[in-house]
């Protein structure tokens, strides 16, 4: 579906083939670990078996004299880090913190946190002599359920935090596990549900889950003999990495280069450093290049998935409109605060046109790693809540869920929780296109079968980009840029370059390249590069065509008001026979002026958030408690869907994603804070076999701040699908489920009262 | 005239109001302006002469990377609203 809004494109909306993509399939493409240099050594990292210990004393000298083992490092080798927050160009972070789990200091805060590390000739004698290792541990109570963390009498991670009242500042008397708290409050809830005709209560759960990317943690450093560092890496941001090194090693930013490697995944969660500073000591002390990859299960184990969540909401509705929202939520930080719970408050209610709202969240620590950003971070928990309410609000009222969707739709003007009003958004062209689609029209029959919808929104982010685009003298280009490649942005960048030039797309090559090659780049996350990125692509664009310009008067001896760029060709206003193709201009750069490069650097101004809507059907096995997805369709308004094809890939991977979230993954903990699942045999992602084709509504509202309309479409698919999976489910069986993932076991159960 | 809207947890300190129109002609004389007519208000949101990290500025419906001497247009919408990231 495409509003009137949308101009035609020529390069924009067609599907050309991914410049990376040859590489890819035929295995050459370069991955984190792919890197060998001459001399290079192996890090394994020691963790700690405990959820929750004081480390009273580390040992590593027997260690050290282990034959082959080159360089052991704890965190005495880390410099001293101020514990406060620190803001470190796009990002605001406590490097103490950061420093702590990196290398565990004077607490082991979960299973698996980092505790020492050591590089030998082989990964294999790296991991006989972590044996030899010997820490001494007083261990403590761990707490692992967000809800037992808040309680007065929970076993408390760090003894001074006080809870932090984000908005004021202001510090508890007593310390606790709850890092922050904060309000968002709006007209009179109570008044409301006092007169409203309907109230609905309910509490939910969500589990700690994590992004499941393929390829797992790696990283190669190089101390070099002049006191530079340079660091081989699978990261979402390059530059984030060598911001963040620097800090923690203490060192200029310009001793750091960050070479970031093709990613296999990432969704968030690989936006954190681990290894990359323990590789970095380690390379220092051996003076040998070093590197180090994680085991699937320190993946699961020590980086950073996503927060379990307990969320309490009431709501009402007068007829068919949602009158007030009051909404408790919980979130778990892990072992360090963090938690996206500010984003799942600030999102939960963006779908509606809501007067009446309070909303309390809370920021809590607990015995387990320290939670990352995954796709949308905050957003699917608080969706599954709050659109499993509207479902049975709306159901009570005898309303369409979509109808009542569009009748309380947020749209440009509606102020959003915190105060800020929408500009142009597509919420309600959403809801409509999954009204009209071919799969909210047909019928759903058959026994324990049911449809449920949601809604969900994310709100996209701009900041920094940088890229330059060499001319060469053939017409070719050379587009070099910084943002890690995730979801196809080398094609889609490359698309906005040749829509603003007029020029074919394969003429341009595309590179992702380190961080002494280009300007400083944010973080390929927040659904930014191609909305971001994109913008500076333009300028740069623009920046070329105006030089393009000025030569060609020069040529022609006109003012440059007369000379006009059209689709690749430069023109001459005073004289119709004089024209120059893009590639003619090209060709002439050394006779006049010289190179044509064009760059753009800026911060990314004009974000576009974007808002989706699922339909899916299911059929429940009583019996076995399985849930089989008969049917699934994602309807989202994209901006302008660039390479459309990438668009639906992103759109059903997040959907696919969502679907595991909401039906089998969890992270599974015994009572001592063993995480007993730590691996992909048992912990249950989707696979190809278990969803079916995942069908897509590109609908094109043109986000205003971006010259081709863009907005960042990669997070906004993972909200919807948790509460549109619980109401398809409510509506097979008759049973709401509120407490995730709705497993077959935990269905099974419900279903037969053995719960 | 800018308008601020007021964070829910700050609006005792304002009365109870959900917004406030002040003049400034700057970030920092916003809330300095704020400060004269509710006391403590800029201690709460600026520190070490910055915007607390935790929080960030929305300049009529867009958050924004800001310092306390960037100019504010007159008829400005001010949110101050928590800071977050994305995946």
């Amino acid at each position: 579906m495409t509003t009137a809004e949308r101009p035609t494109y020529s390069v924009i909306g067609t599907r050309p083939i991914r410049p990376d993509g040859v590489e890819k399939v035929t295995g050459k493409a370069q991955y984190g670990a792919d890197i060998h240099l001459p001399g290079l050594i192996h890090a394994k990292v020691l963790r700690s078996p405990h959820a929750h210990a004081r480390i009273l004393s580390i040992d590593t000298s027997e260690a050290e004299k282990h034959p082959g083992v080159l360089a052991v490092v704890t965190h005495r080798d880390l410099p001293n880090a101020a514990d406060k927050i620190e803001e470190l160009g796009e990002s605001a972070v406590n490097v103490k913190e950061v420093s702590d789990n990196i290398l565990a200091s004077d607490k082991a805060l979960y299973r698996g946190h980092a505790i020492a590390a050591i590089a030998a000739a082989s990964p294999h004698v790296a991991e006989l002599a972590l044996a030899k290792i010997r820490v001494e541990y007083e261990v403590l109570p761990p707490v692992l359920d967000v809800r037992d963390a808040m309680r007065d009498d929970a076993p408390l991670l760090n003894e001074s935090r006080r809870t932090k009242t984000l908005m004021t500042g202001e510090l508890s008397e007593k310390p606790s596990n709850i890092a922050t708290y904060n309000r968002f409050a709006g007209g009179d809830v109570e008044a409301a549900f006092a007169s409203a005709d309907v109230v609905i209560e309910r509490e939910f759960t969500t589990k700690m889950v994590h992004q499941g990317y393929i390829e797992p943690q790696t990283s190669t450093a190089n101390w070099n003999s002049d006191g530079t560092l340079t660091i081989w890496t699978s990261t979402q941001g390059a530059f984030a990495v060598r911001g963040l090194v620097s800090e923690v090693l203490k060192l200029p930013i310009n001793h750091v280069k960050v070479v970031p490697m093709e990613i296999g995944g990432g969704f968030g969660g690989k936006l954190p450093i681990y290894l990359d500073p323990v590789v970095a000591l380690l390379s220092k002390k051996s003076g040998r290049p070093v590197k180090a990859t994680m085991s699937r299960t320190e993946v699961f184990e020590a980086t950073g998935p996503t927060s379990g969540t307990y969320i309490k909401v009431k709501a009402s509705a007068k007829g068919d409109r949602l009158t007030a929202v009051q909404a408790t939520l919980c979130y778990e930080a892990g072992a360090f605060p963090g938690s996206p719970v500010g984003a799942g408050s600030m999102t939960m209610l963006s779908p509606y046109n809501l007067e009446n709202f309070d909303l309390h969240a809370y920021d809590v620590v607990v015995n387990k790693p320290k939670v990352a950003a995954y796709r949308a971070p905050g957003a699917p928990a608080a969706a599954f809540a709050i659109e499993s309410v509207v479902d049975e609000l709306a159901k009570h009222q005898k309303v369409d869920p979509l109808e009542f969707r569009k009748v309380n739709a947020s749209r440009q003007g509606t102020r959003m929780v915190n105060g800020i009003a929408f500009p142009r958004i597509g919420n309600e062209e959403v809801v409509e296109a999954a009204l009209n689609s071919p799969h909210y029209r047909s019928p759903i029959e058959g026994p324990n079968r049911g449809r449920g919808v949601a809604s969900g929104y994310w709100f996209n982010g701009g900041m920094q980009s940088s890229v330059v685009v060499a001319v060469n003298t053939d017409g070719t280009i050379n587009l070099v840029e910084g943002s890690t490649d995730i979801g196809g942005t080398r094609a889609s960048l490359a698309m906005q370059l040749a829509e603003t030039l007029g020029v074919p797309y394969d003429t341009i090559r595309p590179s992702v390249v380190d961080t002494d090659s280009i300007g400083h780049n944010d973080v390929t996350g927040g659904s930014r590069t191609t909305f971001a990125s994109g913008l500076a692509v333009f300028e740069a664009g623009m920046d070329i065509r105006r030089q393009m310009v000025a030569r060609a008067a020069k040529l022609w001896g006109v003012a440059e008001e007369d000379v006009v760029y059209e689709s690749g060709v430069l023109r001459c206003l005073k004289d119709s026979t004089r024209q120059l193709t893009f590639k003619e201009m090209a060709a002439q750069s050394a006779r006049t002026g010289g190179p044509i490069t064009g760059k753009a650097s800026l911060l990314a101004r004009g974000a576009g958030g974007a808002f989706g809507t699922h339909i899916v059907d299911v059929e429940v096995d009583p019996d076995t408690g399985k849930v089989t997805i008969l049917r699934y369709t994602a309807v989202q308004d994209v901006g302008t869907a660039i390479h459309p094809s990438y668009v639906e890939g992103q759109i059903q991977g997040g959907a696919v994603q969502g679907i595991g979230w909401a039906l089998n993954e969890e992270y599974f903990y015994d009572e001592t804070g063993r995480l007993v699942n730590a691996s992909f045999l048992d912990y249950r992602m989707p696979t190809t076999l278990d969803v079916p084709n995942i069908e897509t509504i590109l609908v094109e509202v043109p986000n205003p701040g971006h010259p081709y309309g863009v907005r960042g479409v990669g997070e906004v698919p993972i909200v919807p699908p948790l509460a549109a999976i619980a109401n398809a489910i409510a509506d097979a069986t008759g049973h709401r489920f509120t407490d995730l993932p709705m497993s077959p076991r935990r269905l099974v159960e419900e279903l037969n009262g053995l719960a | 005239m800018a308008r601020v809207i007021i964070p829910a947890t700050l609006r005792s300190l304002c009365g109870g109001s959900p917004q406030v129109d002040v003049e400034g002609a700057t970030i920092g004389a916003v809330l300095h302006a704020l400060d004269v007519r509710f006391p403590g208000f800029y201690g709460r949101v600026v520190e070490d002469g910055r915007l607390r990290p935790e929080l960030a500025f929305a300049l009529d419906g867009e958050v924004v990377a800001l310092g306390l001497h960037d100019a504010v247009a007159p008829e400005t919408e001010i949110a101050i609203v928590p800071a977050l990231g994305g995946g």
